[in-house]
């Protein structure tokens, strides 16, 4: 059986790059990819993943946010790294991972659209234009103390209006960062549920078949033998036990912390980054039951000794023996306490490692704290569920690989690499064995979460395969073509007095003027992921259609262009009532169907609010 | 089920998935891809672009030359680094029937000193967002800069070239040309 898993591991393997290599530069979105999530009520990260080879000027990021009335303050860049340009003289880009501290002043606004223009080229010896990313957030009211957002990826991305900002002048760069960007502020907010997710793990560690068979034994010694006791007595031996375990990892976690800090800058290496998705690995692997990983068996015993020569029944020994004991790492701890020790040495957070190591160590030593404290009448039956434990911390050492190595490769890659994740744990989950009749509760729960890992996995397959480049959406693809919408009917107009006479004509009605061409890819991607949106075409309903197709650039074209100050489609402009141009209001380049639509609800606005 | 059928069914489903999506992609960018290209060279013969004194300039007017047309910007370092070429060979065979081309997806006020401080002995025009529009017509799908595309005499695109280009490349397929 995992023999056929490792060969389709290795097929899928094999088919990601053939994907991938379908052509060599990367789209900007793939090659910077942006994320934006709310840090704050007053702040937003924002967040870049610049594909290896690829990289981004630090002084032409700009922001801007709609509506008008949330304020952006100055972003706080972190220092870039400097490269020596024969032209341009020393400048600062940026590799690897970026993140942006962007302070927000919001008068009430909770939904806020970002818009992120970053310029950035490719070691390969190109430039990409000036690049707008768009991210959509909510932000919690000024002054509650609601916690962060979940992060939202980039939902759409308008290409060209960067472009259309440089060409008429930039405004000069973003003003200097601070550059106290620390990890701890990063995970403000979030260090409680990073905490009680450690806690967590500890816990369940505590369930695998190394351990929890362990733990009566363990009380019994913890306790000392023969000791008669009050209940209250034995649990105070047994936090202090715990205590001791606890504060173990908490000083493993703030060594990892510190390592991660004097190594930071060899962490963003995507050779470094990759060797550790490597190790990850291999660590799961161990609690697949391939091999078995712990500490060599001289020195566990050394500190097994060392151990036993404490004595049960005192608080100070036996805190002792679990500071001990956490140094004892056993074949289930130990492949996930070193991805754990990993993972914060990654985070590069030296309070972040400690307290999540020390929460890990906590919930490692709750069911003894049970068992201390109820007299082992809280205890789960030891039995073949602890290896399902102990494979689901395979299943979570492979998806930290997958997380680690996820900005070095191609989308593709790694939606590929999820799939294969997914359907191999439904697999193991038995989603395709039948269930024997009479079947427990539990199985019959766990068949049924590998079906949804299963056809989540073929999802991400299907959506992979099938071009998709969406995380959040891996079948978003198939969509639009399986159920293409009605194309828009647009009024042709060909010049100038075409475009006056019917504007003149629509008196009363808002106008919207598209200039297409067959050769103008953007405009397609209009007319077949904008248009074709229910939402948008609701709104357009309202209005009267005009297209020139300016395929032809005949001088009567041009005089269309030029009267409109455009170079060439995409442009779509918009007219009042009355038959004027909205200044401020026309949509260059290719956007997606959410902001175009409230682009439109403001032309519809602008005409009930003209007199 | 036996263990073997099942794993056939899985393989089969697996490449069947595969195969539909790879399919999918294949049928959604191909055909567009050749069109694209026809529609794209089209639009490069009916350009006009203003130059650097506001003047719209067809680059059709360059018709039986060998027309080489470089897109790029002054912002763009790897641009920068290829004119000085472009300088040299338009020199050097200029009178056999060579033209460059410069697209600036630029500001005429920032492009203008630039040219006159690298003494720019061919045309600069000023192209917009269609200007890029037009190079992801031509196949630049990523949209970068520079981006160079030779036409022949008889207004057939003999070469794309995103990057920056390559002396001991470039020489011997103008010299080829012309």
């Amino acid at each position: 059986m995992l023999k056929h898993l490792l060969t389709i591991l290795w097929l899928l393997a094999l088919a990601a790059p053939a994907a991938a290599a379908e052509q060599d530069l990367l789209e900007p979105d793939q090659a910077f990819r942006f994320s934006a999530r709310v840090l704050a009520p007053d702040a937003i990260e924002v967040r870049y993943q610049v594909a290896p080879g690829y990289y981004l000027y630090r002084d032409k990021f700009k922001f801007a946010a709609q509506p008008g009335s949330v304020e952006l303050g100055t972003p706080e860049l972190p220092p870039g790294k400097l490269k020596k340009d024969e032209f341009f003289g020393e400048v600062q880009t940026y590799r690897g991972e970026v993140r942006i501290r962007l302070p927000v002043r919001a008068a009430g606004a909770a939904n806020v659209t970002l818009v992120a223009t970053s310029q950035g080229c490719a070691d390969a010896g190109v430039c990409y234009v000036p690049h707008d990313q768009t991210a959509r957030l909510t932000l919690a009211a000024a002054g509650s103390a609601a916690g962060p957002v979940r992060p939202e990826r980039s939902a759409a991305e308008s290409k060209d209006e960067g472009l259309n900002a440089l060409l008429s002048g930039y405004s000069g760069s973003p003003g200097p960062g601070g550059d106290d960007g620390t990890i701890a502020r990063l995970f403000h907010g979030e260090l409680w549920l990073l905490i009680l997710s450690f806690f967590g793990f500890g816990l369940l560690l505590s369930f695998t078949p190394c351990v929890l068979p362990m733990i009566p034994i363990l009380s019994g010694i913890i306790v000392g033998r023969g000791n008669r006791m009050t209940r209250a007595h034995a649990f105070l031996l047994s936090a202090a036990y715990v205590l001791g375990m606890a504060i173990t990892y908490a000083a493993a976690g703030v060594l990892a912390g510190l390592s991660g800090a004097m190594l930071s800058a060899a962490l963003q290496n995507p050779w470094v980054v990759g060797s550790f998705a490597a190790v990850f690995v291999v660590l799961a692997g161990a609690m697949f039951g391939f091999y078995e990983l712990q500490l060599p068996a001289a020195l566990q015993s050394r500190l097994a000794d060392a151990s036993n020569r404490l004595h049960g029944g005192h608080l100070a020994g036996v805190f002792g023996m679990g500071a001990l004991s956490a140094l004892i790492v056993g074949p289930c701890v130990a492949a996930p306490l070193a991805g754990a020790l990993l993972y914060i040495s990654q985070s590069r957070d030296v309070v972040l490692g400690g307290s999540a190591l020390f929460a890990m160590g906590l919930g490692m030593g709750a069911p003894l704290l049970a068992v201390g404290a109820s007299a082992g009448a809280l205890m789960p039956k030891a039995g073949a569920w602890m290896e399902t434990v102990k494979r689901f911390f395979g299943v979570l050492l492979l998806a930290v690989a997958i997380y680690l190595v996820a900005p070095l490769v191609p989308l593709a890659v790694e939606m590929l690499a999820w799939a294969a994740l997914l359907v191999v744990s439904g697999i193991f989950l038995h989603a395709i064995d039948p269930l024997p009749p009479g079947a427990r509760g539990f199985d019959r729960f766990a068949k049924g979460v590998g079906v949804i890992a299963l056809v989540a996995g073929v999802a991400y397959l299907v959506g992979a395969l099938a071009g998709s480049r969406d995380i959040l959406q891996p079948l978003a693809g198939l969509r639009s073509a399986a159920a293409p919408a009605a194309p828009v009917a647009f009024t042709r107009v060909d010049s100038t007095d075409a475009l006056d006479r019917t504007v003149a004509a629509s008196r009363g009605q808002p106008v919207m003027l598209d200039f297409y061409a067959d050769w103008c890819v953007s405009c397609k991607e209009m007319e077949r992921y904008t248009f074709s949106d229910p939402e948008v075409q609701k709104r357009m309903a309202g209005m009267v259609k005009l297209q020139a197709d300016v395929t032809a650039n005949t001088a009567a074209h041009q005089a269309l262009l030029r009267r409109f100050r455009l170079f060439g489609p995409p442009g779509i402009i918009f007219f009042d009532r009355e038959g004027r141009e909205i200044d401020g209001l026309r949509v260059i380049g290719f956007q997606s169907a959410r902001p175009f639509a409230k682009v439109l609800d403001q032309a519809l606005a602008f005409e009930r609010g003209a007199p | 089920m036996t263990r073997r059928r099942e794993w056939i069914l899985i393989a089969g489903v697996a490449l069947a998935a595969a195969a539909a999506g790879y399919a999918y992609n294949a049928w959604r960018t191909a055909p567009e891809a050749g069109a694209r290209a026809e529609a794209g060279l089209a639009a490069l013969h009916a350009t006009r672009l203003p130059d650097l004194d506001g003047t719209p300039q067809p680059l059709a007017q360059w018709r039986g030359k060998v027309v080489v047309v470089n897109f790029w910007a002054t912002w763009c370092a790897p641009c920068r680094e290829e004119i000085p070429l472009f300088v040299k060979l338009q020199k050097k065979y200029g009178e056999r029937g060579l033209q460059f081309v410069g697209i600036a997806v630029d500001q005429p006020d920032k492009v203008r000193p630039y040219a006159a401080e690298l003494g720019m002995n061919f045309p600069v025009l000023i192209g917009g967002a269609g200007a890029i529009e037009l190079t992801r017509a031509l196949g630049n799908r990523a949209g970068v800069l520079p981006y160079t595309v030779i036409v022949d005499r008889d207004g057939k695109i003999r070469s794309k070239e995103v990057g920056v280009a390559k002396e001991a490349k470039l020489e011997p397929l103008l010299a080829s040309l012309l």
